[in-house]
């Protein structure tokens, strides 16, 4: 059997003491699972549960305290932040909870943004980013600023300024929790849309059941704080999938009613 | 899509709004300045012209001093040691914090002289400085610099330290190198605060440079003030004073004019709303 892209065995991780306290409680405990090549992998947990500490420590903005993480076979750094390498030389995206869009910059400027410090700034790259702003509705708001784009509008740029530099694996930490639902399913047919062009290793973060179920190729649940693994879940619903029918498929309330129990 | 809509029914009514309120803060800033005029003109009145000058006094030898170019060519020395030290001054306190960034325990080191240098009284020294660098140009400059120096450096500390954290993993996740990081991400993002500091600086430099000016000078409006109080004439002190609100005016409208070109960015505050109304 082939290495999987992503392989995170007895993970465990807590924040450093402070002075006059005793040691942190553990965060994450034992988390062990595998991300294979151009799979759609969504994590659900309950809050609390180090999702995005799990996210931060895979694009190695954060450090875990033990255990490996082996990306494309090559071990993270552990306990050491001087050692890290944000993004894996960009091979990792990342689309946070905050969309992080500079405030100082429009919309394509924003997206721009790595493709000019990545110096691959070219007619080409630019061509392709403002094809992605077209494919996402954002087209006539290239000179807007971020402030003066909507909610969706912003989660929907910062999207597309991580999908522009093409890297194989994107980590999105609840991208489209705060919107309403109309939003966020619109926003979650252009993911997968997106996906299907690309096909790239997705791993994202809810704590919404159905999307979880909608968006994924398999559904990981994650425990109460100090998280592990408590149950892994094959989404076998066949794609193309229809997100705003999802409920009404034959398969989605067992596998509803399954993941809601282990999330308890 | 509804901000679009919104954009552009927005454009011409707002465009009119901001005509209109505009017009009526000119005109409540018109009455503001008769009533003090009126105030100015009773005092002259109630005390005598020889302790308080007429408005209309003041506004002639204004008007004359205009024409005959004395007053421009005082200001002017007023104005180019204002502006030599305001530069002196700001430079290094902008480039200081951004050189000090990732240095923290140097900026510990440096915290309390800098702490100190803020809180002393820079008037105090403006004596020490024309001694040191004599009654010329020079010392009021250096008096200048130093004012303006403290006052930036710490508004431009502050827009440093403001730095979201978020935005600079994010940058560097996608690739960006630390100098792409200072450049793109530290730099903009504290250019608001290094702006709200040269704001508050400028009235000092122009300040400090007139105080430097009454202490020891051959020139310059301090000069004319100084001049003024020696030969009992409270009109020349006036006109003197009339011009250096003048000049603050002036400088001030670049500055803003400069920052909202800078700041474009940057979403209309509440406050700035409430001021329009």
């Amino acid at each position: 059997m082939e290495e999987p892209l992503l392989e995170i065995r007895g993970l465990a991780k807590r924040f450093g003491k402070r002075s006059g306290r005793e040691l942190a409680p553990w965060i994450i405990q034992d988390l062990t699972f595998s991300v294979s090549e151009g799979e759609f992998l969504t994590v659900i947990g309950p809050s609390g549960a180090g999702k995005t500490t799990l996210l931060n420590i895979i694009a190695q903005i954060d450090v875990a305290s033990g255990g490996e993480v082996r990306f494309q076979s090559q071990s993270a750094p552990i306990d050491d932040l001087k050692a890290l390498q944000p993004g894996l030389a960009c091979r990792i995206g990342y689309v946070t909870q905050d969309d992080h869009l500079l405030p100082w910059r429009t919309t394509l400027q924003n997206v721009l943004f790595p493709l000019t410090v990545q110096g691959r700034l070219n007619a080409e790259t630019r061509t392709r980013a403002e094809m992605l702003i077209r494919t996402v509705g954002l087209g006539g708001f290239e000179n807007h600023y971020p402030h003066e784009l909507s909610g969706g509008m912003r989660k929907r740029a910062a999207l597309i300024r991580t999908l522009v530099y093409n890297p194989p694996v994107i980590l999105m930490d609840e991208p489209f929790g705060a919107l309403d639902a109309q939003t966020r399913t619109q926003l979650q047919e252009d993911l997968l849309r997106l996906w299907n062009l690309g096909k790239k290793t997705i791993i994202f973060v809810t704590h919404d059941i159905a999307e979880a179920i909608a968006l994924g190729d398999r559904t990981l649940v994650l425990s109460r704080q100090p998280s592990h693994v408590a149950g892994k879940h094959a989404i076998t619903i066949p794609r193309p999938r229809d997100v705003r029918g999802i409920m009404t498929h034959p398969e989605f309330g067992a596998l509803y009613q399954r993941i809601r129990a282990q999330l308890q | 899509m509804t901000t679009l809509g919104k954009r552009s029914t927005i454009g011409r009514s707002d465009l009119w709004h901001r005509i209109a309120t505009s017009l009526r803060a000119c005109g409540d800033q018109i009455l503001v300045l008769v009533v003090l005029v009126a105030i100015w003109q009773v005092l002259s009145m109630t005390l005598g012209s020889y302790w308080v000058g007429s408005p209309w006094g003041v506004a002639t030898r204004f008007v004359a001093g205009i024409g005959d170019g004395t007053l421009l060519h005082q200001a002017s020395y007023t104005v180019i040691e204002a502006a030599a030290g305001f530069v002196l001054g700001a430079l290094p306190a902008v480039a200081l914090p951004f050189a000090l960034r990732r240095l923290p325990i140097a900026t510990a080191i440096l915290d309390p002289f800098m702490v100190g240098g803020y809180g002393a009284p820079k008037l105090a020294l403006a004596p020490l400085f024309i001694l040191w660098f004599g009654i010329g140009i020079e010392s009021k400059i250096v008096l200048v610099a130093v004012t303006v120096f403290f006052i930036v450096y710490f508004s431009a500390q502050a827009g440093i330290r403001a730095l979201d954290a978020g935005l600079v993993r994010m940058a560097q996740v996608m690739g960006a190198t630390e100098r792409h990081v200072a450049r793109h991400i530290v730099f903009p993002g504290a250019v608001p605060y290094v702006f709200a500091g040269l704001r508050l600086a400028m009235p000092y430099a122009i300040g400090g440079a007139i105080i430097a000016e009454l202490i020891s000078a051959n020139r310059g409006l301090g000069y004319l003030i100084q001049l003024g109080a020696m030969n009992f004439d409270t009109t020349g002190i006036f006109v003197a004073l009339v011009a250096t609100i003048c000049i603050v005016f002036i400088v001030n409208w670049s500055v803003n004019a400069v920052e909202r070109r800078l700041l474009r960015w940057r979403p209309v505050s509440d406050v700035t709303l409430q001021a329009g109304t």
